[in-house]
């Protein structure tokens, strides 16, 4: 039996980094004038060498941000690179409208082969914070990040001069220790993305952090970094970024979400989480709201304050929550659902900065659907884990200092362990300490261990949850059948859940109609399957579903067979596509009723007359470079992406309900018609491709035979 | 206990009453608003920021009764002026960007911005007007979305219960 091991306190010495190589940029000159600042940088960290792209020969075309990083990837990066070798590279990119003002332009991307998906395959991260706005303000639109380091180290851009230095001093530190670390040495303006010890130790689900505990979670990115022995990238702007037009920019940041405009008052609470979840906490805690990027004119994170430390009896801790933190605390009952959540009216729409800054519009009465919009569907009772104020706050805060995707570690980690031990599945495993996720103890035995890679569990369950029931044998560790789940939807039902809650991709569900929030209707769940199943990871960080409910009146009870239901997904990920290229957040966009939005930020920020639909095109082919790598380096087809994702909806939803694995083909078969992309295959024709501006990846996929 | 006085000055609010964001509004605003950029050496108020804490303060000119800034500048009566209300008014055209006037502010960290460049005629220092020829004034204040600052003649306003309930929130 292994010693439990001792969590790491956070450390503050600091000594003189020694410099490893230091570069002397020449920057582009900017032939873009607004938004764009005109110059990519490209880092080789194998042998230290920096060069600069002209973001000119990408935009207006591929916009920035994803669409941009996906053009640079696909020309860039062929098959048989894996996630963790020195060939694959991480492109960070802005979009045009970061630092310059316009509301949730400050979100940014990260692209490249992800770790944390299964198989591992092209993926990307958003974040927020101000590191995005300052690499503008550097000079750069983005960079390109290649090769591996020889040995640990960081990367420092300070405007035209770029540094690597020997992160010996860094390695180990966790996440927040290596945030002050960096400032203390380099400045308290710096802005500055670290890893933590997950991203080390090459732990799969490792995320990478910037300020406000911003991350980039989704992915493992943390871990190519790790791979890549680089552990921070700090940066110091003295430029500026020049938006188009000032005045409409004044006026999208009043208009854009409507923003509330009143204060902000931190609020002492005495009841944490929701519904089933509710804990009473003695003495209470304080709340407050706080942005999460650059220039946003809205405060969705919720922060914690003064919350119980991972780390020390005495000292206590502010963190962010968001939507899956909450079920830290306690995951007795999964997520309600209301049908306005995901299909609005024009009178009534409730966007989710709104719901996440508890700043609902007052709802208009004189809406007929008012009913049937706020109809609360009740989530499934599960029993996970009971309500435990501290222990969540010590879960969430080992998340954020060892740098691993809280997501992971509290929608699936945790709840197999619950579920396995309750099944039976766990009785001839020796994790050193036995297995209980109501125990504190436990929970720090476990994050700690699975962090570090300690022992032959730690080796095993770093690899992530998809890799981790593979290893163990799929069918009994995965598949095997959760028996404590039961309907609130209609009451007293049992319903089977498998006690991994693994969708595709190596991902997990996420308003899939069953597992984490389940309980929307049939019609979302199929169009969350549906964005999932053409994507390399879950899409509903950057792709909630949105439709008019007079679309969900119409779709009806069939909706395998709607067209109108398709057209709706279509248009969802179209917008995802630009909330992370233009880029604007998911939080804010798509706004159904305000369908020229991105096209108005676009235009605010360049200069550049783009209409909707020209921007539309723009999205389109962003996803088409994503079909097309995923199709070359991946070998995706029909079957392998129908294959992966339909096991996932086999178990029924809160009704009881499914679809048959024919009425799913069906539906995917109007998919692939209403994109253009051949229904044996799933690979776009020629005509497609070409339509969209990419008659060279057309050939490409003609040399390939993937040309239907 | 610091006796001196200032003018009519950009304050942040208790938490109590509105916790800062963090979005950087004010800062984005204010550079927008006088040179029509974004970018961290244009701004005429900072924002401190708190990476890990969360937990950010709001740093605007006080406009000290005694002008050290003013006192400090070379080009005193012509890149600085004071204005009718005694008011420290830097105009950029004769501004060298020397740095004195930053040099000498008596706050940390200093409440005035440096444009620093190889070209001199970009160089110029930066401070906060309270937009005085804005008809709706500071805009810091005006595009903050959670209205956390507002204009004082006190350093630190107090907390106020009955403020902090008005509709407006005592805007």
């Amino acid at each position: 039996m292994e010693k439990p091991a001792t969590v790491t306190a956070p450390q503050t010495a600091t000594t003189a980094p020694e410099i490893l190589a230091k570069v002397k940029v020449e920057r582009l000159e900017n032939s873009l004038r607004y938004g764009y600042v005109g110059t990519i940088l490209r880092i080789n960290l194998s042998d230290f060498s920096v060069s600069t792209v002209a973001t000119a020969s990408y935009v207006p075309k591929y916009i920035g941000g994803r669409a941009l990083a996906n053009r640079i990837f696909y020309d860039e990066v062929g098959p048989e690179v894996g996630a963790l070798t020195p060939e694959n590279k991480i492109i960070f990119m802005t979009g045009p409208t970061t630092a310059t003002g316009i509301p949730t332009g400050g979100r940014s991307v990260f692209t490249g082969i992800a770790a944390n998906n299964y198989p591992e395959q092209y993926a990307w991260s958003g974040i927020g914070g101000w590191f995005g706005a300052e690499v503008k303000f550097a000079g750069y639109d983005g960079f390109i990040l290649e090769g591996a380091a020889p040995e640990p180290a960081y990367i420092f851009i300070d405007d035209d001069k770029v540094s690597f230095f020997s992160a010996a001093g860094l390695w180990g530190r966790l996440v927040h220790d290596t945030q002050a670390t960096l400032e203390a040495m380099h400045g308290r303006e710096i802005k500055s993305i670290v890893i933590g010890p997950a991203g080390e130790n090459l732990m799969r689900n490792a995320s990478i952090t910037t300020s406000n505990d911003n991350v980039a979670a989704k992915s493992g990115f943390g871990a190519v970094f790790g791979a890549k022995n680089l552990k921070a990238i700090s940066v110091r702007g003295s430029g500026v970024v020049v938006p188009a037009d000032i005045k409409r920019l004044f006026e999208l940041r009043l208009q854009m979400c409507s923003p509330a405009m009143r204060p902000n008052p931190v609020v002492h609470e005495f009841v944490h989480g929701m519904d089933g979840n509710q804990i009473a906490v003695l003495g209470g805690w304080y709340r407050g709201q706080v942005a999460c990027s650059h220039g946003c004119n809205q405060h969705c994170c919720r922060l914690m304050m003064d919350m119980p430390s991972a780390f020390s009896d005495s000292e206590t801790v502010n963190q962010v929550e968001k939507c899956v933190g909450i079920f830290a605390y306690g995951f007795a009952e999964d997520c309600a659902w209301l049908p306005i959540m995901s299909w609005e009216t024009e009178q009534n729409t409730l966007p989710p900065c709104k719901m996440l800054s508890g700043e609902p519009p007052a709802p208009d009465l004189s809406d007929p659907h008012l009913p049937a919009l706020f109809a609360k569907v009740p989530g499934d009772i599960v029993n996970y884990w009971k309500p435990d104020f501290h222990k969540g706050s010590v879960m969430m805060h080992l998340c954020n200092e060892y740098g691993i995707d809280k997501w992971d570690v509290i929608v699936w980690y945790f709840t197999w362990l619950s579920m396995a031990k309750k099944e039976g599945l766990l009785e001839d495993m020796d994790f050193g300490m036995e297995v209980d996720v109501e125990n504190e103890v436990f929970v720090r035995y476990f994050l700690d261990m699975i962090c570090y890679r300690r022992g032959k569990w730690g080796q095993l369950f770093g690899e992530g949850m998809a890799r981790a029931t593979r290893e163990l044998g799929y069918e009994k560790y995965s598949r095997s059948i959760y028996h404590g789940r039961y309907s609130q939807a209609v009451p007293g039902l049992q319903l089977d859940l498998p006690v991994s809650l693994e969708t595709a991709w190596g991902m997990s569900y996420h308003w899939a109609g069953r597992g984490y929030e389940g309980s929307n209707n049939k019609p979302t769940w199929l169009a969350v399957t549906l964005m999932q199943m053409t994507s390399t990871r879950d899409t509903q960080t950057v792709a909630h579903f949105h439709g008019d409910y007079n679309d969900l009146l119409a779709i009806g009870d069939d909706p395998c067979h709607s067209r109108i239901l398709v057209d709706d997904v279509i248009m969802n990920e179209n917008k995802a596509e630009l909330k992370d290229s233009v880029s604007t957040c998911e939080w804010q966009s798509p706004d159904l009723y305000w369908t020229s939005m991105e096209a108005e930020m676009f235009t605010c920020a360049t200069g550049i007359e783009i209409t909707e639909e020209e921007l539309e095109e723009a999205a389109v082919r962003s996803k088409l470079l994503m079909r097309a790598i995923t199709m070359r380096n991946h070998a995706r087809t029909r079957q392998l992406e129908v294959d992966s994702i339909y096991p996932s909806i086999i178990y029924p939803d809160c009704h009881g309900e499914t679809v048959t694995e024919v009425e799913f083909n069906d539906l995917v078969d109007l998919y692939y018609e209403a994109r253009g992309w051949d229904q044996a295959t799933g690979w776009p024709t020629r005509e497609t491709w070409e339509r969209y501006g990419l008659a060279d990846v057309a050939h490409d996929m003609q040399e390939l035979g993937m040309l239907p | 206990m610091n006796a001196r006085s200032y003018g009519p000055h950009i304050v942040q609010y208790p938490k109590e009453y509105s916790l800062c964001a963090g979005c950087t509004s004010c800062e984005i605003a204010c550079s927008l608003t006088h040179d029509g950029v974004v970018g961290p050496r244009y701004n005429r108020i900072f924002l401190v920021r708190g990476t890990s804490s969360m937990i950010h303060e709001v740093a605007a000119c006080m406009h000290c009764s005694d002008h050290p800034c003013y006192e400090a500048c070379p080009e005193q009566g012509q890149a600085m002026t004071l204005d009718a209300n005694n008011m420290v008014r830097i105009a950029e055209e004769f501004c060298t960007g020397c740095g004195r006037c930053m040099k000498a502010c008596v706050f940390e960290p200093a409440r005035i911005n440096l444009v620093k460049s190889k070209v001199a005629s970009k160089r110029s220092a930066k401070k906060c007007d309270l937009c005085a020829w804005r008809a709706e004034g500071p805009a810091c204040i005006q595009y903050c979305p959670v209205r956390c600052i507002g204009l004082s003649s006190n350093p630190v306003p107090e907390y106020s219960p009955a403020v902090a309930q008005a509709p407006d929130g005592g805007q």
